[in-house]
């Protein structure tokens, strides 16, 4: 968990404007503690997302009007991903031959 | 850490662009949060940052290019949690369009099951892995890469890879070693070495396709007069003829030079005397054209 001028204390080149800039655009959702944003709180997932998307500007020259674009098939990759989980999850917990029968099933696509 | 360059696919002489260029190429491939699904995206991604930290800063490069800092003295990334590490641990969170409940995934890979369904691997006799590739990157000559070569890789292990360039390679092109990745092991097949080249600029010559053009000067007296001039060509120096009356930007194709079935072309460009011609000068004032005309006819009109 951190506020808001602890993370941007966290690179050298963000400013307060650009990441208010960002949460107004709901790209990162960090829980509101009080009127301003400065009092903001950032979860560990907040600060990561942060991170990402100072990434995809800085090192990977995203251009600004792409970041929704990037983020809205980032989150439905992971999205994706979770609901693999589940399956798989399920499968798992099936007996060997029905295992075996959905893994049949599958590579026969 | 191994030689910066190397990983990033660059020459010794590598502009801060071409650096920038390589980085990002790399960075975008190879960003863990763009890649979920593979574990060793992190290290890549740590290793080319590290690469990129110790070239784009000319203070230290220049100490390593003299030896007074190895790679290693390279800024250390340290831990960092990606976005991918809260995204992916199998929960979900506030950042999805679907906010459904959890329904307790397992937080185990999510390849280890469906591997075993995609990846044509046997299903008996415990958790077979996929084989696994390695990424390396390669930097070539633009003569190596139209010609054709044999390139030496020396992989981090010591090992030495002899990678073959197929004529016509072209830039960013990715070689596959088969069985040259990661060694057989628990019932997994050999890995493939995979080897993305980057293709260095030439100082004469450029691609378009198949073509290679070059830029060549004539004189005044050879673009009015003709002549027979020596052009080099990327399987060595041929003879071509300059006709007579050759204006600047004249290109002439000497077929079957290029790359494979392309051809060479030649844009000629006109070089004045470097210094004064008394003579050209007086010549031209007493000169009468036979076919007087307007070179700039047309330019004013509406």
């Amino acid at each position: 968990m951190m506020k808001f001028t602890l993370l941007i204390a966290q690179f050298t080149d963000l400013s307060a404007a650009e990441l208010e800039s960002w949460i107004d655009a709901a790209w990162v959702q960090p829980e509101p503690a009080g009127a301003s944003m400065q009092e903001w709180i950032f979860h560990d997932i907040d600060i990561a997302r942060v991170r990402l998307i100072y990434d995809l500007r800085r090192h990977l020259a995203t251009p600004e009007d792409l970041i929704p674009m990037v983020l809205a098939l980032l989150d439905q990759v992971y999205e994706l991903r979770c609901s693999l989980h589940d399956v798989q999850s399920a499968i798992q917990a099936q007996p060997s031959s029905v295992q075996a029968a959905i893994l049949a099933a599958l590579r026969r696509g | 850490m191994d030689d910066p360059y190397q990983i990033l696919g660059l020459k010794r002489d590598a502009t801060a662009d071409d650096i920038r260029v390589a980085y990002r190429k790399l960075a975008k491939k190879h960003h863990p949060d763009l890649n979920p699904g593979d574990k060793s995206a992190e290290e890549k991604f740590k290793t080319i940052s590290g690469a990129h930290d110790l070239l784009a800063d000319p203070e230290k490069r220049g100490k390593f290019d003299r030896g007074e800092i190895d790679a290693a003295g390279a800024p250390r990334h340290s831990e960092r949690q990606y976005y991918r590490d809260y995204a992916d641990d199998g929960g979900r969170t506030k950042y999805r369009t679907n906010p459904a409940g959890n329904a307790g995934a397992d937080p185990d890979d999510l390849e280890s099951f469906f591997s075993q369904a995609f990846g044509g691997r046997g299903f008996a006799g415990g958790r077979p892995t996929p084989p696994a590739n390695r990424h390396y990157t390669l930097s070539v000559d633009f003569l190596d890469a139209a010609n054709g070569a044999t390139k030496r890789l020396t992989l981090p292990d010591g090992k030495v890879l002899d990678v073959t360039i197929p004529p016509g390679l072209r830039d960013g092109q990715t070689l596959r070693l088969k069985g040259k990745g990661e060694p057989a092991r628990n019932g997994a097949q050999a890995g493939d070495a995979l080897i993305e080249v980057s293709v260095a600029p030439h100082r004469l010559f450029r691609r378009e396709g198949d073509d290679v053009i070059i830029e060549v000067n004539m004189s005044l007296r050879e673009a009015v007069l003709g002549a027979k001039i020596q052009v080099p060509t990327i399987k060595g120096p041929i003879n071509v003829n300059i006709p007579a009356h050759t204006a600047p930007g004249t290109r002439l194709r000497l077929k079957g030079r290029g790359i494979g079935q392309g051809h060479q072309f030649v844009e000629l460009k006109l070089v004045l005397p470097t210094g004064p011609e008394p003579a050209l000068n007086a010549f031209l004032e007493q000169w009468k054209p036979v076919h007087e005309f307007d070179p700039r006819a047309g330019l004013l009109d509406p």
